[in-house]
């Protein structure tokens, strides 16, 4: 239970899907690697490779031997803690690289794509030099302002993966079972029962009174109550115990009476489900709607054609949109609301190069 | 941990299943970018080209699947339960094997559990991804330092009862006034523990206790005992002026909660008259209890006062007190009256059907615990009472579904089986099974209690049943519901006895040499006088010489320092008897020597037996020999010797030897010591 990685193959997936087929089926660690990798790479200003030295891990022979390991089937918990923490180190330095880039808001061209380029695929890059190669002046600019969106984009991604993990985490402590309180579950209990009680305790007392004329003393049904006690309205009540918090007396005699019942499991789909309930084995039944935010659906963040109705039916804009949507598809780490701005960029780029686009 | 695995592929899955849904025209583009996920779906996607209405989002249940996957699942009776199946060599034999091995699983879990909360400094690393927070260690050490009434909310709030009170002392000492809620929690921590530290080492003493089987209570011992476990076992005993004391009255001022606390420890902790006389000065200072107070004033009552009467009047009084001050009883008030009246003799009888009454006037479903209190309010200690108020509540258990409410509701079941057995009904019994095993009812009993209930279930099947239905009982429950007593071994041979089964006595022998009682005195005896009491055909007397041998087995030192049993002259006897019948003139003779070397007397049957065991196998040395030793034990060698003379072929010197054997019964003990040496 302890090996339980999550994430995995599904984290595989990645933005704009354009990478090559065998990354589909290799592990998140080799992938997050390769991303560090690409981060690394990025760090070739004088600072980041200071940065990389401190980290220590930046030497290839190092990463190589990562790599590695991490391949096998079994993630080794110390060495994938320390990928995460080099990992969100990496994340700081490139923040700090972004931070000195945001200045100047236009991408600077094709140099600085060569060396920050690794992220974006081949096929990628080329489908937009040819949108941009559409274009009659300044193609250098289109390509690179394309590709700089596409980018942007993709450290959005991977900012949020890593918050994702986060988040999950957090979703999962949270995950702590709330306990009706015995009391409350008393009252519920007996409210529901009483009515229907009342019916059977009169067919018994009629049955008791004829069967029983001997000793009627000794019965259930028959007989006189205390009267000590007059029925009140449970409001008042309900008041009190909302506002006081439980004493340790509350608490010990929950504990107390959920020990009444708590037996070991007799088979082992009831250890399973007692397993679930303290929270270490994963939930049950499995789907892919897990972590995922309350308002959108898979669908929404799978099918993202709909949002393709105002580009162009075919030419190299449209395909170069599919190619987006296809790998927005596949990305897990954006929400649907960011997908859809990410498209509704593109629509407003294009848009605005209308007039050059068709001059051609 | 496969479930972790097979979650984290769920994006993929989800990717998949968009895919093969596609329109058409767009596999074309998406396949060359993508075509191994793709695969062999391309085809599929031609077929599917209807309207596809998407699932709306589904919030599953997480324990539905598994929930019903359980349901599937059946006892084995021929295997152990299932907390046990870890380790074959650890698969519990007998009731005492299993409460250990359940004990001692449950032990090593508490270790671990107690080396994590005491060195939590190894156990910083988050291992798990999501973490798993029940397998991390809790923090334990308080985050505040220094002296300060936040600081010493913490500490009360971990439940340092020493820290809790330095802190309070020291508090105190600087003059810093410390707040009357802060006071009062401290209160209740120390009125809970009763003054001492909270232990693990305790708590596990009072599980022990709380498990422990009432397999031999008699029905007078056990209110006393749950008396015992109520008020001792969980903690130490009131003491004068302890912190709890000191403190309370110290404080400037005191309200409602606080003298609350204070009755509630001192009943928990046995010091009732102390408890009765803060609740008199509660009343002085004109402040109002609350529920769990008299609920646990209610219960002191049987130690309060002596006779039935007053108990009844003083319990009556603390429900008036309730009505006046406007308190709202639960369950667990009318359960502690019933509880008391447990032990209010006959005055009980007639007032807890007015309780119940009362109950049902205010809408309060009785618990188990209050129908657990009723039946042994009617029956314990009670002969002759008529079985109108238990086939009443077991009507009322049978309609109804249950959850705990109150700790004493595990105790239903094993008291209503007690009581079918008082009164020897065993529909009754069947009604009560019927019940336990409606819904989830069987999660009231423990391990242990499970045990006696079905040992108290199958002694009154022994009792009350036909053979086979008890034979099919026993095969059913013995070893993977409940482990047999050397008790219910022997009601299962009596009631085999009166079936006139006897035949059947091997295999439940191999059963008790399975559950480790072949060395119980008592139940060897039984086995060994039911198999050498009749004659039986002689595939049977085989058998039951096969099973002589081993009870002789027993007998026999072992080695490895096992003390071997003593002989006793009926079993020697016995063991004889059936060794003869079975033809076995040899070991019978063995046995025979035996009679000597421990100084017991063969009866007049046994060495009958023997003879003719020996004449039918031809054995007139032996019978020779037998008769030799009768003579030497001084007893009336003259009738075998007649009995030889006329029945066997004997040769001269057989002739011969039998005639020295002085044969007169009287003979003095010089002449039978002479005979001896011959």
């Amino acid at each position: 239970m302890w090996g339980g990685v999550r994430g995995g193959g599904g984290l595989a997936v990645r933005l704009l899907g354009a990478r090559s087929k065998q990354e589909f089926f290799s592990t998140s660690s080799v992938l997050s690697k390769d991303k560090e990798k690409s981060a690394a790479s990025k760090e070739s200003s004088p600072e980041g490779a200071a940065k990389k030295q401190e980290d220590g891990a930046g030497t290839p022979k190092q990463q190589l031997l990562d790599i590695i390991g991490d391949m096998k089937v079994e993630v080794s918990y110390r060495k994938k803690l320390q990928q995460l923490k080099t990992s969100e180190n990496k994340k700081q330095a490139m923040n700090q690289l972004e931070g000195l880039d945001s200045e100047g808001s236009v991408p600077q061209g094709i140099t600085e794509d060569t060396q920050r380029g690794k992220p974006l695929s081949p096929e990628l890059v080329k489908a937009a030099s040819a949108v941009a190669s559409s274009l009659p002046r300044n193609k250098k600019k289109t390509e690179s302002e394309l590709l700089a969106q596409l980018r942007r984009h993709e450290e959005t991604t991977d900012k949020q993966k890593k918050g994702g993990i986060i988040n999950i985490r957090n979703v999962i402590s949270e995950m702590t079972i709330k306990r009706q309180s015995p009391a409350q579950r008393g009252a519920r209990m007996s409210g529901r029962i009483s009515l229907q009680l009342d019916e059977d305790g009169q067919r018994l007392r009629r049955e008791g009174s004829s069967a029983l004329s001997v000793d009627s003393r000794r019965s259930l049904k028959v007989g006189k109550r205390l009267n000590i006690f007059t029925k009140a309205s449970t409001e008042p009540e309900h008041a009190l115990k909302t506002v006081s918090s439980p004493t340790i007396w509350d608490l010990e005699f929950a504990k107390e009476v959920a020990a009444v019942t708590a037996q070991p499991p007799r088979n082992g789909f009831e250890e399973m489900i007692q397993w679930t309930k303290e929270g270490i084995l994963w939930e049950f039944p499995i789907d892919n709607e897990v972590g995922m935010e309350d308002d959108a659906e898979f669908h929404e963040h799978i099918f993202l054609e709909k949002h393709l109705e105002g580009f162009p039916k075919e030419g190299p804009v449209r395909h170069f949109m599919e190619l987006v949507i296809c790998g927005l598809s596949k990305n897990p780490y954006l929400s649907v609301k960011q997908k859809v701005e990410h498209i509704e960029w593109f629509q407003k780029y294009f848009e605005e190069k209308k007039e050059l686009l068709q001059e051609i | 941990m496969a479930a972790r695995r097979a979650g984290a592929g769920c994006w993929q899955r989800a990717l998949w299943l968009g895919r093969c849904r596609l329109p058409g025209g767009w596999e074309s583009c998406r396949s060359s970018l993508s075509s191994t996920a793709l695969g062999k779906t391309v085809d599929n996607s031609q077929v599917t080209q209807e309207e596809i209405v998407l699932p709306r989002r589904k919030t599953w249940d997480k324990l539905a699947v598994l929930q019903t996957l359980a349901s599937t699942v059946n006892r084995d009776p021929t295997a152990a339960h299932y907390m046990f199946q870890d380790d074959p060599f650890l698969m519990p034999r007998n009731a005492v094997n299993c409460r250990l091995y359940s004990l001692s699983k449950e032990s090593g879990r508490n270790a671990a559990k107690y080396i994590i909360k005491n060195f939590p400094q190894y156990f910083d690393k988050t291992f798990a991804e999501p973490n798993i927070p029940c397998l991390m260690p809790e923090t334990l050490t308080p985050q505040t330092e220094g002296v300060s009434e936040e600081a010493l909310r913490e500490r009360i709030h971990l439940r340092m009862v020493k820290e809790s009170v330095d802190m309070f002392d020291q508090l105190l000492q600087a003059g810093t006034p410390v707040s009357l809620e802060t006071t009062n929690s401290l209160l209740d921590l120390l009125c809970f523990y009763g003054g001492g530290e909270p232990s693990p080492e305790k708590e596990q003493e009072e599980k022990e206790g709380l498990e422990e089987p009432e397999v031999n209570a008699s029905e007078q011992k056990a209110p006393k005992r749950q008396f015992q476990r109520g008020s001792q076992s969980s903690g130490p005993r009131w003491r004068e002026n302890n912190h709890a004391e000191r403190i309370f009255k110290i404080m400037p001022e005191r309200n409602a909660h606080s003298y609350c606390a204070m009755i509630r420890g001192m009943v928990k902790h046995g010091a009732y008259s102390k408890a009765y006389d803060m609740y008199i000065d509660l009343l002085n200072e004109r402040h109002k209890a609350d529920v769990h107070t008299f609920n646990a004033l209610i219960r002191a009552v049987p130690y309060l006062k002596e006779r039935f009467a007053e108990r009844w009047e003083l319990a009556k009084d603390f429900l008036t007190h309730m009505a006046q001050q406007k308190v709202q009883p639960t369950l667990l008030t009318f359960n502690s009256v019933l509880k008391s009246l447990r032990r209010c003799g006959g005055v009980g009888r007639t007032m807890s059907l007015l309780v119940l009454k009362e109950m049902e006037a205010l809408n309060i479903e009785p618990s188990l615990a209050s129908y657990d209190h009723l039946l042994s309010v009617y029956y314990k200690g009670v002969d002759g009472q008529s079985s109108d108020i238990i086939s009443e509540v077991l009507n009322e258990v049978e309609k109804r579904s249950f959850t705990a409410q109150d700790p004493d509701d595990a105790s239903f079941f094993t008291t209503a089986m007690q009581v079918c057995c008082d009164l020897k009904d065993i529909n009754l019994a069947y009604q009560v099974n019927k019940v336990l095993e409606k819904g989830d009812n069987w999660k009231f009993l423990d391990v242990d209690r499970l045990n006696n209930y079905w040992s108290k279930f199958f002694s009154l099947l022994c009792m009350m049943e036909q053979i086979e239905v008890v034979l099919k009982w026993y095969k059913e429950m013995s070893s993977s519901l409940f482990y047999p007593t050397p008790k219910n071994i022997l009601d299962l041979l009596q009631a085999l006895d009166a079936a006139n089964q006897l035949e059947v006595i091997p295999s439940v022998w191999e059963d008790v040499k399975q559950m480790g009682f072949s060395r119980r005195q008592d139940l060897l005896e039984e086995f060994l006088s039911l198999m050498s009491r009749d004659q039986h055909p002689s595939e049977i007397q085989l058998a039951f010489a096969k099973c002589a041998e081993e009870i002789k087995a027993v007998h026999e030192p072992a080695g490895q320092g096992q003390v071997p049993l003593e002989w006793t002259g009926s079993a020697l006897g016995h063991v004889v008897v059936l060794f003869s019948r079975a033809g076995r003139t040899q070991d019978a003779w063995k046995m025979m020597e035996f009679f000597q070397k421990i100084n017991r007397i063969p009866t007049d049957k046994v060495m009958d037996e023997f003879l003719n065991c020996a004449k039918q196998t031809n054995y007139p040395d032996e019978a020779i020999k037998m008769v030799k030793l009768a003579a030497s034990l001084g007893l009336s060698s003259q009738r075998l010797k007649n009995r030889m003379e006329e029945e066997f072929e004997l040769s001269e010197t057989q002739k011969k030897a039998l005639e020295s054997i002085k044969c007169d019964g009287d003979s003095s003990d010089s002449d039978s010591s002479d005979s001896d040496r011959e």
